[in-house]
């Protein structure tokens, strides 16, 4: 690997760095790429240089992620060429790509679950010790714990035996294994690095400093390729912005070295002028009104509730029509919490509905009581993946459709149902009969979604409702959850986006440590502070006696 | 679409294929293989019936066997609940003879009580993986050495004859018959219909009756039943499963139940063709028949994924691959071979994009 060492400061003294001119690795040369029924890439031209990052955006479907198994050796292109480095490559596999320099984070996480993170970091790059036949260990867990350590990751702090990078994957949370999937890509020293949506299942501390690690990458030499829906993110970091539309290249803004992002005339380009791109029209304000405060008696209560090591003493209340947000940083609980109400872990504390108290043993009983939860986790626990559309859709309410005591399934209501949200929530499926698997991760999240709708709860539960969905998909899915409100459905949004939870939610509980650490009601959320009052309060820099006591607090947090 | 699939390599399109009707495609060979080894003798509806009844039995645990494995688990102890059912309804049945019960009941009573001694069986071996939390290739391995040892120890390990005069060997010999008379010639009686080689007619015997309607309803319930979608949820990914409000527990409790009450059937089917229970002997090693013809017929032993008719093509498949065998001579202690290789074969095309 001969780079020529770059130098990238912030300040203005020495040479400006020919970011617009550098040398191009990687090349997508006229791509297109049809799957059965529908062209997902269509005549796409991409250049990848050295020394910069380039972010790909576009709605759900639009051919982001098809594009990055192009050039990851994952897919073959129906016509067109890769070129690396001007000549053309056609990679039989993913390992073929990587040996050429070129490794990618998926979006979905691919750890062995069974193996160590340490031997998941070096897997198949494993140190050698004693003449080859055995493994360096010790090699091993340095070198996991210097890339992690990059990362910002408690994963390289070694809390005794069994913490850190001897813990083992299949335990970790979802972030902690993308940290542990991104460790892995840096391990392989590879040229050319693509995350598809890296930061997607982190929280904000964790995704600053990944993003901080993007640019000592590019100040390195090396590409970095990223898939965003954060275009806050794109705006913040990106060299180079590519606009993916229907499966085609629709525009590209770039940057020259501490400018802003500007489009081909030069106009400075904002998150707004992105996302219009994207979907090809001007938005307005992705976040529906609010609706109005409800006075109603609470559906659900939770008194000194928590999940049993997890968290505890959580007191809440939530009324028909509310949306009630929880904020907090990644490992505070929250989804745990979550899991305990519906009876997924073991719970302390009470829980009440409709002033009656309740226990739920497990999902199927917390539905009966109009109680359901959708997972954070899209692909392990909110779908089954390798199952059909319609399988998939009326799993949780598949009684509905049972005949004769459940020996037969009303199979055209099934389909019909199916074929409603999927009209209904715009969800990109050609194929109904195929593997959910084969959606987009942003169609498939509405899919989560829509199948709990479907069960028509009173009370609905959503950790990240937005994970992964574009812009667009964003929007729906917000005007579904107000709209879902407004007909008297109680909300509870578990969520690591905070302008989300501002903009949706009637008011927003922070947890922290396990616990509650304040609260922000609906007249906090209307100041401008509120998502830094709430950064601050989940991570501990707040005085919760001043914040605890709710909404008409101001200027509590300075 | 003009360009269709071209983005996929051709060798895994191929793949995909055989993946999906590879099962077909080898039942086809087989056909013509034995069409050309056999001549027109293959193709008589004797052989087929033949074909079918030796490997009924069989085939009622590989139905059961499909079950379990799409829920993502294994029971090995099959062939010792077949032995075991049976020893304990035929023992049943003697002494209810001896007792002086009228012929009828006694074999009635028997057979309910083999099909209810497998049903307990299978129950202790969902009780175990569920309640238990044992891995199911454990806790039906603990089975499989169990159930034997215990019907072993009913007979001290010999034979149980049955004491029935002619009523239990009818019900696994018996059958309906494929032909009617339709005169006489010469003083000999002339049907119409389907004959065997004697010129008399064939009969459909109960076993092969018993064997395709549970197939038939199996895989209607596998396809077309709440039980069988949470059965395939639960396979394909429990957790998920149980995030979705499925009662994991109970889902996969049944499939075990299920293949015992199966079992204690293949039981019965089994003692009465013989008309007496070899405690040694019976249904020894039916587990690998049963699990074989599970993958040559397309199931995923990952789980998430099965089909009951593609595992009555695999018990056709098993069945015919012996014939062809013992056409050609070939010895039987080569035949282990030739079907290992095949079990083999099988999961290699199945392998690939489902990986």
């Amino acid at each position: 690997m001969e780079l020529p060492p770059r130098s990238h400061t912030d300040s203005f003294a020495g040479p400006p760095p020919a970011r617009g001119i550098a040398r191009v690795l990687l090349a997508a040369d006229n791509v297109t790429v049809d799957y059965p029924g529908v062209r997902a890439l269509d005549g796409v031209s991409l250049q990848f240089r050295a020394g910069e990052i380039h972010a790909v955006v576009g709605e759900n479907g639009a051919g982001k992620s098809t594009l990055m198994k192009v050039i990851s050796g994952s897919q073959w292109p129906t016509q067109g060429a890769v070129r690396l480095e001007g000549k053309p490559v056609l990679f039989g596999k993913p390992s073929d790509a990587l040996k050429a320099g070129i490794a990618m984070v998926h979006q979905e996480l691919n750890l062995v679950p069974t193996l160590s993170v340490a031997e998941n970091v070096c897997l198949g790059r494993e140190p050698a010790g004693l003449l080859g036949l055995r493994v360096d260990r010790a090699a091993q867990r340095a070198r996991a714990k210097a890339l992690l350590g990059l990362l910002g990751s408690e994963l390289a702090s070694d809390q005794g035996h069994g913490g850190g990078v001897s813990r083992i994957a299949g335990e970790l949370s979802v972030a902690e294994q993308q940290f542990v999937e991104i460790a892995k890509c840096l391990a392989s020293e590879a040229r050319v690095l693509i995350f598809d949506e890296p930061t997607a299942v982190l929280g904000e501390r964790e995704a600053q400093r990944l993003l901080a690690l993007f640019r000592t990458l590019r100040d390195e030499g090396r590409s970095v390729v990223f898939i965003s829906h954060h275009l806050d993110e794109v705006v913040a970091v990106a060299d180079r912005v590519s606009v993916l539309r229907d499966g085609k290249l629709v525009q590209q803004f770039t940057r020259g070295l501490d400018e802003p992002l500007r489009d081909g005339a030069g106009v400075v380009v904002d998150e707004a002028r992105i996302a219009s791109a994207m979907v090809g029209r001007e938005l307005g304000s992705i976040y529906p009104a609010k609706g109005a405060a409800v006075a109603d008696a609470p559906v659900l209560e939770l008194v000194g509730f928590g999940a049993l090591g997890r968290s505890r003493g959580i007191s809440l209340a939530i009324r028909p029509g509310e949306i009630v947000g929880i904020a907090g940083l990644v490992g505070s609980g929250r989804t745990e919490t979550a899991e305990a109400i519906v009876g997924l872990r073991p719970c302390v504390g009470a829980l009440r509905l409709r002033g009656q108290p309740a226990a739920f043993a497990n999902p199927r009983e917390a539905l009966r009581a109009g109680v359901a939860y959708v997972s954070e986790d899209r692909k392990g626990r909110g779908l089954h993946v390798t199952l059909p559309s319609v399988a998939n859709m009326t799993l949780p309410s598949l009684d509905k459709h049972a005949r004769w005591g459940g020996l037969a399934l009303h199979a055209r209501g099934e389909r019909e149902v199916t074929d409603r949200w999927i009209r209904d929530f715009a969800i990109r499926c050609a194929r109904p009969d195929l593997p959910i698997s084969s959606l987009s991760g942003g169609n498939q999240q509405k899919f989560a979604l829509a199948r709990w709708l479907e069960a028509a709860p009173r009370v609905l539960i959503i950790d990240e409702p937005t994970r992964g969905v574009d812009v667009g998909a964003k929007g729906e899915i917000y005007r579904i959850i107000a709209g879902l409100a407004r007909e008297g459905l109680a909300c509870i949004v578990i969520s690591s986006e905070l302008p989300e939870l501002i903009g949706l939610t009637h008011r927003v509980v922070v947890m922290r440590e396990g616990a509650v650490a304040g609260e922000l009601g609906r007249d906090a959320l209307a100041l401008g502070d509120c998502e830094e009052r709430i950064v601050r309060i989940a991570s501990g820099l707040a005085e919760p006696s001043a914040t605890q006591s709710g909404h008409s607090q101001q200027g509590a947090v300075g | 679409m003009k360009s269709g699939m071209k983005s996929e390599s051709p060798l895994s399109a191929a793949q995909r294929f055989l993946e999906r009707w590879g099962v077909l495609v080898a039942f086809g060979l087989l056909v013509v293989a034995s069409t050309l080894l056999q001549g027109g003798d293959f193709l008589n509806p004797e052989n087929f019936r033949t074909l079918l009844n030796s490997n009924a039995a069989i085939g009622v645990l590989a139905v059961g066997m499909t079950l379990v494995i799409v829920s993502a688990g294994i029971d090995l102890s099959v062939g010792s609940m077949v032995v075991l059912s049976a020893a304990i309804g035929t023992t049943a049945m003697n002494k209810l003879l001896g007792g002086g019960t009228s012929e009828m009941s006694a074999v009635l009573l028997g057979g309910a009580v083999t099909v209810a001694a497998g049903l307990a069986a299978g129950c202790v071996n969902g009780a175990l993986v569920v309640y238990g939390r044992i891995a199911p290739f454990i806790a039906t391995l603990g089975g499989l050495a169990a159930f034997r040892s215990m019907a072993l120890a009913i007979a001290d390990a010999g034979e149980i004859r049955s004491q029935s005069s002619t009523l239990f060997a009818k019900l696994g010999r018996g059958g309906i018959p494929l032909a009617w008379e339709s005169g006489t010639v010469d003083g000999e009686t002339v049907y119409t219909g389907l004959l065997n080689a004697a010129g008399k007619p064939l009969t459909l015997t109960y076993a092969i009756v018993i064997f395709f309607l549970v197939a038939i309803v199996a895989q209607w319930m596998l396809s077309r039943s709440r039980f069988g979608r949470h059965l395939v949820a639960v396979g394909a990914n429990e957790t998920a499963a149980r995030y979705a409000g499925i009662a994991v527990g109970w889902v996969r409790f049944r499939a075990y139940a299920a293949m015992g009450l199966l079992a204690g059937l293949a039981g019965l089917m089994q003692s009465s063709r013989m008309n007496s229970v070899s405690t040694s002997g019976l249904g020894l090693s039916n587990e690998l028949d049963a699990i074989a013809a599970v993958v040559i017929g397309g199931t995923s032993l990952r789980g998430g994924f099965g089909r009951v008719w593609g595992t009555v093509i695999g018990v056709v498949i098993l069945g015919m691959i012996t014939n062809i065998l013992t056409i050609s001579n070939v010895s039987p202690y080569w035949q282990g071979a030739v079907k290992g290789a095949v079990i083999v074969l099988a999961v290699l095309v199945q392998r690939g994009s489902r990986e």
